[in-house]
């Protein structure tokens, strides 16, 4: 504050002297004496933690693999969910012919099926291309060479009609029923028990997160609980001078707030750090993935989500301690 | 200011603290509670701040009936009472300056305002040289001048002393009781509890004198 505006304010501050004491201040002067008290119990607190560093260090590191857990948990499903999209889409069936059967045969038989109402197309793979790609994807050239002939089949890429189910159909039953049809592959059976692992796995993201968030509310609590039994004595002294349960409650629960706020940035960093251990060998997967898949990080919303819920269970946690203490201790 | 009406309070244990205990206080008037311990002087003071609540009769403070008053109004009751402790209750963490501030923060008072009232009551009690210092690098006799400063920064219209100079030797103590007498004659009330009876009759006030609960005395001196 300048000199001006302090002596301004001063001489503000002697009419305010010359009312009657027992008038009640104006709105803006009270907005502006709640706005102090709790820039006061924001950083009042935050001292008291400073104060003691190590308790204080130890308490938000626990807190911070805490939330790390659920954090990696739901990173892991998330990815993992990503990746399964681009297989999601593929309607595909795949049918690999007899090998005995040649490449004059294989394009009839791609002809028949065109015809088949459930069919919207149907691509063939000679034996010769599906060398070459496998031959440029799987590194495997050399042993193929020394192989001498080609021991691939011919394959018929079949795309069903949009909107049919080919399980459904007959489709399926009729081109495994097929004497020239060696195999038949279809994403469809995978697909179901892959989207059961998925959803196992949001509803164990969700149990985790569940569990760790309590424990994170435990964890606060207690902090805040071991805090106030060391302060009881300057509670009932503010008791006694007139503090309300407000006044008395609020650096408790910005202390609960910085708890959390400050758990949350731990967890942040630490997966960072893992993020950090495992781009190498993530980056290898992706590139061999032909989905183009990205492996994603935490990302600014969720890092938001992670503080802001913990803020907000740390708050919560002191609510409920604090509240306890005051309906327990009467004041003498 | 204060007005008793056959006020009773029995404790749980059966025990009668106080018994059908009648007596006013005129504003401005500075009265001492006196009696062997036990007597009930300090159930009076709770009383009196709502720290406990009569089993039977009225009270009212300010004419402010006290069975009025709820649970959530106490602070609201408190904050027009001054406190002063025998063992002063500074809150050891906190300097000088913020121990005296305290009631200022409670009430919700101006930033800039709070600075100079604190100021004036540390001047009030010749402390305000010591503004920055910690409580406990202060002598007793300090400790509880910052005590009564802290009592008396929000200006209450009512200071309730418990036992103020039981831990002081006898200059100090008629220093402190010297303070409460001023406090008095610029129109605040005071209700001082001691068993200090060389000091009470030193200082020339009215005097009540409990009994085992029961108001045996009602002494004052400017009508002998």
């Amino acid at each position: 504050m300048s000199g001006q505006a302090r002596a301004a304010v001063r001489s503000g501050g002697d009419e305010v002297r010359e009312r009657r004491p027992r008038e009640r201040a104006s709105l803006g002067e009270r907005l502006a004496a709640w706005r102090d008290q709790h820039f006061y119990g924001l950083f009042s607190s935050l001292g008291r933690m400073v104060a003691r560093p190590w308790a204080s260090t130890l308490t938000i590191l626990v807190l911070g693999f805490a939330l790390a857990l659920p954090l990696l948990f739901w990173l892991v499903y998330d990815n993992a969910r990503t990746l399964s999209s681009g297989l999601r889409e593929a309607r595909e069936i795949t049918l690999f012919l007899q090998p005995t059967l040649d490449e004059a045969a294989a394009a009839a038989f791609a002809q028949e099926l065109r015809a088949h109402a459930g069919v919207e197309a149907v691509t063939l793979r000679t034996p010769e291309q599906g060398l070459a790609e496998f031959r440029a994807l799987s590194g495997f050239g050399d042993a193929l060479a020394a192989l001498g002939e080609n021991p691939l089949p011919s394959v018929l890429v079949v795309t069903p009609a949009a909107g049919s189910n080919p399980d459904a159909g007959g489709l399926l039953g009729a081109l495994a029923a097929d004497a020239r049809v060696d195999l038949v592959q279809y994403d469809a059976v995978w697909r179901r028990k892959l989207s059961g692992i998925l959803h196992l796995g949001a509803r164990l993201v969700a149990v985790v997160s569940a569990l760790l968030a309590l424990a994170t509310l435990l964890v606060i609590g207690n902090t805040v609980r071991m805090d106030i039994q060391a302060r009881s004595a300057e509670i009932s002294v503010m008791q006694t001078i007139g503090a309300s349960n407000g006044f008395i409650r609020r650096p408790f629960l910005y202390a609960g707030f910085w708890y959390g706020a400050l758990g949350g940035a731990v967890a942040l960093l630490l997966v960072a750090v893992v993020e950090l251990a495992l781009a190498g060998p993530i980056q290898a997967l992706a590139a061999s993935h032909a989905g183009g898949f990205q492996a994603h990080g935490v990302g600014l919303r969720g890092a938001l989500v992670l503080v802001g819920a913990s803020s907000l269970i740390g708050w919560l946690g002191a609510w409920l301690v604090t509240t306890r203490h005051l309906l327990a201790g009467r004041p003498q | 200011m204060i007005q008793f009406d056959n006020v009773t309070k029995r404790y749980q244990t059966g025990l009668d603290a106080l018994s059908e205990l009648s007596f006013a206080v005129a504003p401005g008037e500075v009265v001492f509670v006196t009696g062997h311990s036990g007597a009930g002087k300090s159930t009076l003071l709770k009383l009196v701040s709502l720290a406990e609540r009569p089993t039977r009769g009225r009270i009212s403070i300010n004419g402010r009936e006290l069975t009025r008053v709820r649970r959530g109004g106490i602070p609201q009751h408190r904050r027009g009472i001054g406190m002063v402790f025998q063992d002063h209750r500074l809150l050891t963490d906190r300097s000088v300056f913020d121990n005296v501030a305290l009631p200022l923060l409670i009430a919700g008072t101006a930033r800039s305002e709070i600075g100079k009232r604190v100021r004036a009551a540390l001047d009030k009690v010749g402390l305000l040289s010591r503004e920055k210092a910690a409580p406990v690098a202060l002598s007793t006799g300090e400790q509880q001048r910052v005590g009564i400063a802290r009592a008396l920064v929000a200006k209450p219209p009512l200071i309730l002393a418990d036992e103020p100079t039981g831990n002081l030797d006898p200059q100090l103590s008629l220093e402190i009781m010297n303070l409460f007498v001023e406090f008095g004659a610029v129109g605040t009330t005071v209700l001082i509890a001691t068993h200090d009876l060389l000091l009470l009759r030193h200082m020339r006030k009215r005097v009540l004198v409990l009994d085992h609960g029961r108001l045996v005395d009602d002494y004052r001196p400017e009508q002998t």
